[in-house]
């Protein structure tokens, strides 16, 4: 291998690069190039930020019918007949679309006309744990390779530089922690790389002091060509992943500060995102990070953020929750657009599950009630990436609680986010223990509505 | 514990079911003939098919709406979520008949299809008049009384093989009979050099000095590899080693966890664990003195301090329930192999253990509080007070101490749907019904003064909690163990997935393999149990264990898991374990066993952010190169480089490492200080060596780091690079100074310890200095 490949733009030219992962060819066109997945951890109340429900408010106190009762699954609720408890948000329609948002996302509701917003979402399992690894791996146990993974095994990535599946989190992280962005069964070169959620988010990116560029690059070098030598004797792909970390890392080195170093960013920028200080990890800077990683050819970047598990003390906690996440979240659309990024990239804001229309009564004087799990139908909203804007899709009884259109299942999800890409998640298959393996096992249904 | 079902179904009738029946309809179908129609129904012929084709859907094994599922007797009894479903005897008083006779649409069952014909509603309110008799238990249902994992252990019959000149023992019988009824042959033996270091990370997590290395390559005795398995063995390094492993199941951290993160002190719990190991405690008395070391007879302070096992636990002020849970599932994953979580809020959906039964494993903890035991020597065991947690003043030094389980009995409630705000009904500790073959009752025997009394008012300790989980009634802790040691040797279980043995995993190909090296830990049912030394050579010694982990393409196709072992795997190091090589190599690494944690070199800013401020003073002298197990672990902030490496965060028994493989893995071990500070202290090696010319020190260099000779291609690699690196440092001494850490006491040109620093750091990077061949 040539030293000079060591050190490949990140911007694909004419003459593709070779790297550990080599852009691929879409099965079919795709609408995005990369997909931001803004993973609300803990299930955000949908009925308190998308889906108003004014019956609930006529009708709060009253136990939730039998008929419904019998219909939903519950995480933690055990009253016999729990009270439905409307939403004490104000909600106002907003946009030439005219979509419902709740005052607690003014910032969600100035872009709302960007948005298809998707209310009828459905999962599997009522336990975070699980529900979190139905979304991101498709299977409601550990081992399979995460929804990131996939992609890039799919796509490979068009930054031979960085990470091509970067992991971001804030606040609390992921229950599954890093099965949600594991790399299964597919090789180690696939998985999700975190960066620090304190601190700062890289460290190590400078050489030892007295290690010039040249002696770097010379010992990176090295390290490759004694690596493939062994891979050679011994045949462990784990070395070949091994080897593709080294030169991603000595890119790393290059390209990542300069990624890092928010100062470049405008003072109304980072405004625009609600990032005061610089050095403090929040959603918001990560997703200015994200901005910056899609914009440098980054194929899949999650950003996690917990958590919304609201079973009591939604009073408090909801808003607290949108405001730290509201303002960011509607900042990156903004942003994306401005810099002509948004059409190549798909943002997805949701979590892997919903709330319940009635009141989850909490032990503790001092704190207020909350809301239980719900799988039948949730809400999740979509933009760029070839996304419909200002359209919402699916409906829910008069409660909030089942659809009264066709569900999204996750499966359905997952087919649709590949689908993005230009990927066929029937075709998109790897071969493990005997046998074809898809993120959608042998479901899933592209979701054509969701696209302009 | 044994209630009549009478018993249940009028206490479980209490809440949901009565208010319910003030609204019952009559239905049109006549009752009155009832009484006097006394043909008897049999559930099987009579009522399993109605219940089978339109009931089992939505409350059966595979799905539980309302929290109720009727295809067993303990479903049947427990009822739903709303409460009892049939009352025995009595039909009409009977949910269930209610429900299938209801004329309102949101009432009536099934909810989906046709109504029950009136037929099948009259053999249904026979057979409840009846009293409901003929249900499947369900451990006897046949999925579970069958399961493979669930069943005695057994020696098996040793499989004959066709190449009898292979097996050097009992496990590569198993390996070589599978392998050879697929026609494959096993892999050739690795090479003793790759035995060697693979031997010496495996048993001590540290790799050979080169010396023995030579010793070992020449030794012509026909017994020199198991004279090296037992030299090691008897390593004190072995109990850290395999200490570790240990304390990745207990959970071990020097903090509380949650936002609060309060440091803890613990150490003392870690370092019994290793002294346990190295000794070799038959590992019941292991188990035992862990769960219930201070219920013991006349308990020495060591039984009391091997009761931190529970301890580790994270505790989040307040919320004592939580590390009561934390200790039940660790139980689950660690002993039984079974995910018990599942039944904290409901009856486990595939495993036969209810709501109830998880409750009873609840109670034999929640009988029990943390203390602080003092580890002054002047502190007697029995007359350590307990110091209540939060008393010691903030300036003082902390007294040695370390925590420790006592006997606190109160009462016990499930918490309905896991939710600890909702106590339900009370219950009191015992065991798994599928797994409690004969009546179990020890505490009373061997309880100490303070717990004996009349049998029957006697409630079951964690006494008997260990006694159940080693007795021959449960083959699960022995057969969940030796998987577990398995898969550290070879990467994969015999069981994939080392914590979930129940229902839903398929008995594997090497079950009689399993069950042969469950014999070797446990002995015959009569026998008693050995330690862990034993099984470990037993595998480490087995042809199986030294084949060559080179990969074999021809098997990719037939089998590309590895899964009939027909070679050994690469495997990556362990985080720890990336540090104690990289220490051990630079000559650095300090071999003190034990004591309280220490503080190693860790970048700045990694605990800003906390909630409660933490602190790291880097620990100074041989206290900054201690072996990574001993670094202080703050759960929520912990030292960068071991949720780098996988290392498990404390928050739950981690039975299985993840060995993740990521570029920011490579950023670390180029750059981090601490790695560079060992290259550092490795050229300093090389250069005073008295290896006279490049290639000699290459030659140390490999030797050192590789524990093997390097090849003409890597000499003439690393020759390159050093003379490159000779050429610029001779040209630039200000870099070479900072590239060789300005050493003090070192004569020769800087620029030739700079340029071994270089070639140190590249060989300290290779995938094979971080991997066990």
């Amino acid at each position: 291998m040539a030293l000079s490949s060591l050190m490949a733009a990140d911007r694909p030219s004419g003459t593709r690069l070779t790297g550990p992962l080599p852009p691929k060819s879409p099965h079919r066109d795709a609408r995005a190039k990369s997909i931001i997945f803004l993973f609300q951890i803990g299930g955000p109340s949908q009925i308190d930020l998308f889906d108003p429900k004014p019956e609930l408010l006529r009708r709060a106190g009253e136990p939730l019918p039998d008929s419904i009762l019998k219909q939903i699954s519950f995480a933690q609720i055990q009253e016999k007949q729990p009270k439905l408890m409307g939403s004490p948000w104000n909600f106002a329609r907003h946009g030439a679309c005219g979509a419902d948002i709740s005052e607690l996302l003014p910032h969600t509701a100035s872009i709302v006309d960007s948005l298809t917003i998707v209310k009828t979402l459905k999962t599997d399992d009522t336990n975070h744990m699980f529900a979190e690894l139905m979304m991101n791996t498709g299977w409601r146990r550990f081992g399979r390779p995460s929804l990131g993974s996939w992609a890039v095994y799919g796509l490979g990535t068009e930054s031979q530089n960085l990470p091509a599946f970067t992991v971001l989190r804030s606040g609390m992280r992921p229950r599954s922690k890093s099965a949600n962005y594991g790399n299964g069964f597919l090789p180690s070169q696939y998985q999700g790389t975190p960066l620090r959620s304190s601190g700062a988010p890289l460290l190590n990116l400078a050489s030892p002091a007295g290690i010039s560029d040249e002696t770097q690059r010379r010992s990176v070098q090295a390290i490759s060509d004694l690596n493939r030598l062994r891979l050679a004797d011994t045949g462990d792909p784990e070395i070949n992943a091994r080897i593709a970390a080294y030169e991603i890392a000595f890119r790393m080195q290059s390209t990542a500060p300069e990624l890092l170093d928010l100062k470049q960013e405008t003072p109304s920028t980072l405004a625009m995102y609600g990032i005061d200080n610089l050095s403090t990890p929040s959603f918001a800077r990560n997703c200015l990070l994200a901005r910056r990683l899609v914009e440098r050819g980054v194929r899949f970047v999650q950003c996690f953020h917990g958590d919304w598990d609201h079973h009591t003390g939604i009073d408090n906690g909801l808003p607290q929750q949108c405001r730290l996440t509201d303002q960011a979240s509607a900042a990156l659309i903004r942003d994306l657009a401005q810099r002509g990024l948004l059409d190549d990239t798909l943002v997805v804001w949701g979590g892997e599950l919903g709330r319940t229309p009635v009141a989850q009564k909490s032990k503790k004087p001092d704190v207020a009630v909350g809301r239980d799990h719900q799988i039948e139908a949730f809400t999740m909203w979509f933009a760029g990436g070839g996304v419909k804007p200002g359209q919402t899709i699916g409906s829910t009884n008069d409660l909030g609680c089942l659809p009264t259109a066709e569900s999204w299942h996750v499966y359905d999800l997952q087919a649709t986010l590949l689908h993005a890409l230009g990927l066929d998640h029937e075709r998109l298959t790897y071969r493990h223990q005997g046998r074809d393996f898809r993120l959608t096992d042998i479901h899933g249904q592209v979701k054509s509505e969701l696209f302009g | 514990m044994k209630h009549s079902a009478n018993t249940i179904l009028t206490h479980r009738g209490g809440y949901g079911s009565l208010p319910r029946l003030v609204g019952c309809l009559c239905l049109a179908i006549s009752t009155t003939s009832r009484a006097d129609d006394k043909r008897p129904v049999n559930y099987g012929r009579d009522i399993r098919p109605i219940l089978a084709s339109r009931c089992f859907g939505c409350h059966g094994p595979g799905k539980q709406d309302a929290g109720l599922r009727l295809d067993d007797r303990q479903g049947v009894l427990a009822g739903g979520d709303q409460g009892a479903v049939i009352v025995s005897g009595n039909s009409r008083r009977s949910e269930l008949i209610r429900r299938v006779t209801s004329t309102q649409p949101d009432q009536r069952m099934p909810a989906k299809g046709k109504r029950l014909s009136p037929a099948e509603i009259l053999l249904l309110q026979l057979w409840i008049d009846q009293g409901a008799t003929g249900m499947p238990q369900r451990a006897t249902t046949s999925s579970a009384a069958g399961h493979w994992s669930f069943q005695p252990i057994r020696r098996p019959a040793l499989p004959d093989v066709s190449h009898s000149d292979w097996p050097h023992n009992t496990v590569d019988h198993f390996v070589l009979s599978k392998l050879e009824q697929r026609n494959i042959l096993p892999a050739a033996e690795a090479s003793r050099a790759t035995l060697i270091r693979r031997l010496y990370l495996d048993l001590t997590g540290l790799p050979p000095a080169w010396s023995r290395v030579l010793q070992f390559v020449a030794d012509p005795r026909p017994d020199a590899y198991e004279r090296l398995v037992d030299e090691l063995l008897a390593s004190p390094r072995y109990g850290e080693r395999w200490g570790r492993h240990w304390l990745d199941l207990a959970r071990y951290a020097d903090s509380s966890g949650y936002e609060s993160d309060q440091p803890r002190q613990i150490w003392a719990y870690r370092d019994w664990v290793i002294h346990a190991l190295n000794a070799d405690m038959p590992f019941d008395r292991f188990v035992t003195e862990q769960l219930a070391g201070d219920l013991l007879p006349n308990a020495t302070r060591d039984q009391h301090i091997a009761t931190g096992f529970q301890c580790n636990a994270m505790l989040d002020p307040g919320v004592r329930q939580e590390a009561i849970l934390d200790r039940v599932n660790t139980v689950g994953a660690v002993f039984l192999g079974l995910t018990t979580g599942c039944a904290q809020c409901h009856a486990h959906k595939t495993d036969p253990l209810t709501q109830r039964e998880f409750y009873q494993l609840y109670a034999f903890f929640n009988a029990a509080s943390i203390t602080k035991l003092p580890l002054d020597d002047s502190a007697q065991p029995q007359s350590a007070a307990p110091q209540s947690a939060n008393t010691q003043a903030k300036d003082d030094p902390p007294p040695a101490t370390t925590l420790v389980m006592q006997h606190s009995p109160q009462p016990t409630h499930i918490f309905i749907r896991g939710d600890r705000t909702q106590p339900g009904e009370r219950v009191s500790a015992g065991f798994p019904a599928f797994l409690n073959r004969s009546t179990l009752r020890v505490s009373a025997a061997t309880a100490s003064a303070s717990q004996t009394g009349p049998p029957k008012a006697t409630p079951l300790t964690r006494i008997d909690l260990a006694a159940w989980l080693v007795s021959p009634d449960n083959p699960l802790t022995a057969r969940v163990t030796v998987n577990r040691v398995w898969q550290r040797f070879f990467g994969l279980g015999l069981v994939e997935t080392e914590s979930d043995f129940g229902i839903q995993t398929p008995e594997p190909l090497h079950s009689a393999l399993l069950d042969n090296l469950a014999v070797e830990l446990r002995g015959d049912p009569q026998s008693s149990w050995r330690g862990l030394k034993p099984l470990h050579r037993l595998i480490v010694t087995s042809a199986t264990y030294r084949q060559s982990s080179t990969v074999r393409p021809e098997l990719a196709d037939i089998d590309p898991g590895n899964r009939l072992f027909a070679r050994q795997r690469r495997l990556r190091l362990e985080a720890e374990l990336i540090r104690d090589v990289s220490l051990s190599s630079a000559g650095l690494l300090c071999h003190s066993l034990g004591g309280p944690s220490v503080f190693p070199t860790q970048a700045d800013g990694i605990l800003t952010n906390r909630a409660t401020p933490a602190t790291w003073t880097t620990s100074s002298g041989q206290d900054r190169f201690r072996r990574g197990m001993y670094t202080w672990n703050w759960r929520l902030t912990p030292h960068p480089h071991w949720p780098l490496f996988d290392a498990p965060d404390g928050v739950t028994a981690c039975t299985r490492r993840v060995r993740s493989n990521v570029p920011v893995q490579a950023l670390t071990l180029l750059n981090d200080p601490s790695f560079v500070e060992a290259a550092q202290a490795l050229a300093a090696r090389i250069v005073s060596s008295s290896a006279p010319s490049d290639r000699e020190r290459i030659r140390l260099l490999c030797h050192t780091c590789l524990s093997r000779e390097p090849s003409a291609a890597e000499q003439q690699l690393l020759q390159t690079l050093i003379t490159h690196q000779r050429q610029s440092f001779t040209a630039d001494p200000q870099q070479a100074r900072l590239a060789s850490g300005n050493p003090t006491g070192f004569t020769g040109p800087v620029s030739e310890l700079a340029t071994w620093v270089v070639a140190s750091r590249v060989v300290m990077n290779l995938d094979e200095f971080i991997t066990r061949e």
